[in-house]
């Protein structure tokens, strides 16, 4: 059996100190193993992987992959994923994007590219298909991302060039930068646009032209066909295109896991000046799509009138409606357009710079921090402009906005009082959906391989569907579960919404990648390598001395009854948490360290990582 | 009855699912560059995303414009022929709206031809931005809000089921002409 499609089989290797480009070409074990996207990436970190090497250094690499289907005739294909050791956690990070810039990077022929050293000034990649350009950006230092991706278009004289850019944020490494494409689109989470920060590379403009390959081509056409109609008669779907994710804000607010001042809440009493419906009523003035998407869950709003008036943004979802909404006490949605804008711009990523804002607010108010501190500016619930100023600072890395810039680590270490009011796993921050009212959440976020974020686990809502009282080891099995699938749909290059949210069936995908590839995979079999890649990321992240300690979640929710809302009077247990890890630790075959066995990492074809798990280890 | 093609920007989504299948249907590859219709997004200056795709203009300036006859009208279709076609891309130049296309790969420049009556782009928008109506039809739109924006209009207020509701209507010779609406 050989691959047929689904790759170009060509990875692009970038090293930005020697100004040299070199194009490897990929065995199909690799392909195959790895998937794509995440898999490759997760691969290609680990076999460049040094224990001592600085996330900020040359040294650091950082892999853009979409996947085998990015680009390819089927619903929402159009995802990337972004790996490499994060600078804001110092363990493997990934975040994913979507748009359409890795769909142009497949189109200009290859799977995949990598990224190291650093340029000598700041610079930007130029791949317009086989021919590769650094070229100087001096330019554009400073502008923000949006503003770059403009410019960048006009400059090169063509409007349909595909640009992801770094702003101001990215330039400073502020640990929580993003890289943006098409206009708003983010790999939000953990630093990214930091490392290319720190190789001086401001963007990346692309320009493809090639057939993207497609092992039965009739086929794909086929499924595809029918998929697209099955999502679009979906009784969801119209309402889907119209409120995309800001439609959660409601379900959040209602179930009483909304982010509500700093998590100190889980309900949100102005929940309904937020939400999808003054979304569409009062700001939406169009509709974005990801490549290939029919859902359409982007929303492009206008602020019309009031102080930012002019404010046009695609955007917010709902993670950044919830974390510059109710989580900073703010019930002015054009207050959150404008952070969006703000965060977008100057590139950070509004999670992150949402709940460390929320933090500095409840420790102003607890007097756990000084006005001094604050560099005289009082942080109060709901003060959209102090929240404004926030973030600029943040971005500018100017004064109090220096230390939030390094993130949860950054924070604690200088304020180290703050540590029990910062909700974050492994120092990334948590995502907008509290983890007191489910303890499958908790165990999501404190397993999760890049830190507290909801893209490898979401099981709040099944939790809360069947009541929490049921048996432990279904709940571990749940979140594993998650971590599997959900990470699958990073690994081949699409986006999970269409099963998420239209209940479309997973293993259509296991159909879509046959038809590519030209060889049958089960969703089995690809599950079973996303597993693989699951104790691959695990095992970079005990090589880089991860341990048990780390796999725990906010303090916060162990420590904080939730105040109102259909939850009050909630809060997780030490003990139960501590049973429930076990028995994770013992379903996924890792010790109770938190370390794979040699069994599983054989079964994992994983022979390479024992070597490294054996120090570790502790004596018996 | 003779049918054309239309757009409504303000629907696009911009995910280029049309490109997708014209591809797929007309060069039979995965590669939204080969196809004849493209979508077009600018932001955030202005903000606006339009499929474009032949008019199928009745008296064509890409046709005037070739050098040696190769595009023709049949059937309502503007066809470029093939075997004619010298490739010099003066169609290309002419077309006021940029719906002709090329591409490295492929000889001669192409076009929408409407998949002979049934067009697939119109079936797979998946925001029913693509139309496919009756020429007869075309600009009824603009007569609809021509209507609606017509000046004189007065208004009535009224309760439905408890419900307050507004009535608009042009009452007979209280309006001035039409000219007065803008």
């Amino acid at each position: 059996m050989s691959i047929n499609g689904g790759y170009f089989m060509k990875v692009l290797h970038v090293d930005l100190s020697e100004c040299k480009t070199h194009v490897e070409e990929v065995d199909e074990e690799f392909a195959l193993k790895y998937i794509g996207g995440r898999g490759w990436g997760a691969r290609l970190v680990w076999e460049h992987l040094k224990e001592d090497t600085d996330p900020l250094s040359p040294e650091n690499i950082i892999v853009i992959a979409p996947g085998p289907l990015s680009g390819l005739y089927l619903p929402s294909s159009g995802k990337t994923s972004i790996c490499s050791i994060s600078p804001t956690t110092g363990i493997y990070g990934d975040s994913n994007i979507g748009g359409m810039f890795g769909v142009e990077l497949r189109q200009a022929g290859f799977d995949a590219m990598v990224i190291k050293g650093k340029a000598p000034e700041l610079s930007y990649l130029w791949i317009d298909d086989d021919d590769i350009q650094l070229k100087n950006a001096e330019k554009y230092a400073g502008m923000g991302s949006i503003e770059t991706e403009h410019q960048l278009r006009e400059d090169i004289g063509d409007e349909t060039v595909k640009v992801a850019s770094i702003g101001p944020a990215g330039e400073k490494m502020v640990k929580m930068a993003c890289i943006t494409a098409d206009w708003g689109r983010n790999a939000g989470r953990t630093g990214m646009g930091a490392i290319l920060g720190s190789k001086n590379l401001k963007a990346i403009a692309i320009r493809g032209t090639r057939d993207l390959p497609v092992a039965d081509l009739k086929r794909l056409t086929r499924i595809s066909d029918k998929a697209y109609k099955k999502l679009s008669r979906h009784n969801l779907f119209e309402f889907w295109q119209r409120q995309g994710l800001m439609s959660v804000i409601d379900y959040a607010n209602t179930a009483g896991i909304i982010p509500t001042h700093n998590f100190k809440d889980t309900h949100f009493e102005e929940a309904d000046k937020i939400n999808g419906d003054v979304m569409e009523l009062e700001y939406k003035i169009g509709d974005t799509a990801c490549f290939g998407c029919p859902m359409a869950c982007g929303n492009v709003n206008l602020v019309k009138d009031g102080k930012y008036a002019g404010t046009v943004i695609e955007g917010p979802e709902y993670e950044t409606a919830a974390m510059f909404g109710s989580n900073v006490g703010v019930s002015d949605f054009s207050a959150i357009l404008r952070a969006n804008y703000l965060c977008d711009e100057y590139g950070i990523d509004t999670i992150t710079a949402g709940s460390l804002i929320s933090v500095m607010i409840e420790a102003y108010e607890k007097d756990l921090v000084t006005l001094e501190d604050l560099d005289g500016m009082a942080l109060n619930w709901g003060d959209d402009e102090s929240i404004m100023e926030m973030i600029r600072k943040i971005a500018f890395r100017e004064g109090v906005g220096d230390t939030l810039a390094e993130g949860a680590y950054g924070v604690i270490e200088r304020w180290p009082q703050l540590a029990p009011i910062i909700n974050h796993v492994k120092g990334l921050d948590q995502s907008a959906y509290d983890a007191r009212v489910a303890i499958t959440m908790a165990l999501g976020y404190a397993t999760s391989d890049i830190g507290a974020h909801h893209a490898r686990a979401w099981p709040v809502a099944k939790e809360l569907e069947m009541g929490c009282n049921w048996d432990l080891n279904e709940k571990a099995d749940l979140v594993i579960y998650h971590q599997t699938v959900r990470p699958l749909f990073d690994m081949l290059g699409v986006c999970r919404l269409p099963w998420i949210e239209l209940g479309f069936d997973e293993n259509t995908y296991a159909e879509f990648f046959s038809a590519a590839v030209g060889i049958e995979f089960t969703l089995e079999e690809l599950l079973k390598r996303s597993n693989d890649v699951y104790n691959l990321t695990r095992a970079i992240n005990i090589r880089l001395g991860l341990t048990r300690d780390d796999d725990r979640p906010p303090e916060r929710v162990f420590n904080d009854p939730i105040k109102t809302g259909p939850h009050a009077g909630k809060v997780l247990d030490r003990d139960e948490f501590r049973e429930i890890l076990d028995i994770y630790y013992q379903r996924r075959g890792w010790d109770m360290d938190g370390i794979p066995t040699d069994e599983t990492l054989k079964a994992s074809g994983l022979e390479d990582a024992i070597e490294y798990m054996e120090p570790k280890r502790k004596a018996e | 009855m003779r049918k054309k093609l239309t757009v409504i920007p303000e629907r696009c989504s911009g995910c280029r699912v049309c490109e997708l299948v014209c591809a797929i249907s007309h060069a039979g590859v995965n590669n939204p560059k080969k196809a004849n219709i493209r979508v077009i997004s600018l932001y955030p200056h202005p903000v606006i995303k339009m499929p474009v795709v032949c008019d199928q203009c009745k008296k064509p300036k890409c046709r005037d414009a070739c050098p040696t006859d190769a595009i023709v009208v049949t059937d309502g279709v503007v066809t470029i022929l093939e075997d004619r076609c010298i490739s010099c891309h003066a169609c290309v130049s002419a077309c006021p709206i940029g719906a002709i296309f090329v591409h490295e790969d492929i000889e001669t420049p192409f076009k929408c031809d409407m998949c002979g009556g049934n067009p697939k782009c119109v079936a797979a928008c998946p925001k029913k931005a693509i139309l496919y109506v009756p020429e007869h039809t075309l600009g009824q739109a603009h007569r609809l809000a021509s209507a609606l924006q017509y000046a004189n209009m007065q208004e009535v207020e009224y309760f439905e089921h408890g419900e307050k509701k507004k009535l608009r209507y042009a009452e007979i010779e209280t309006g001035g002409t039409r000219g007065d609406s803008r």
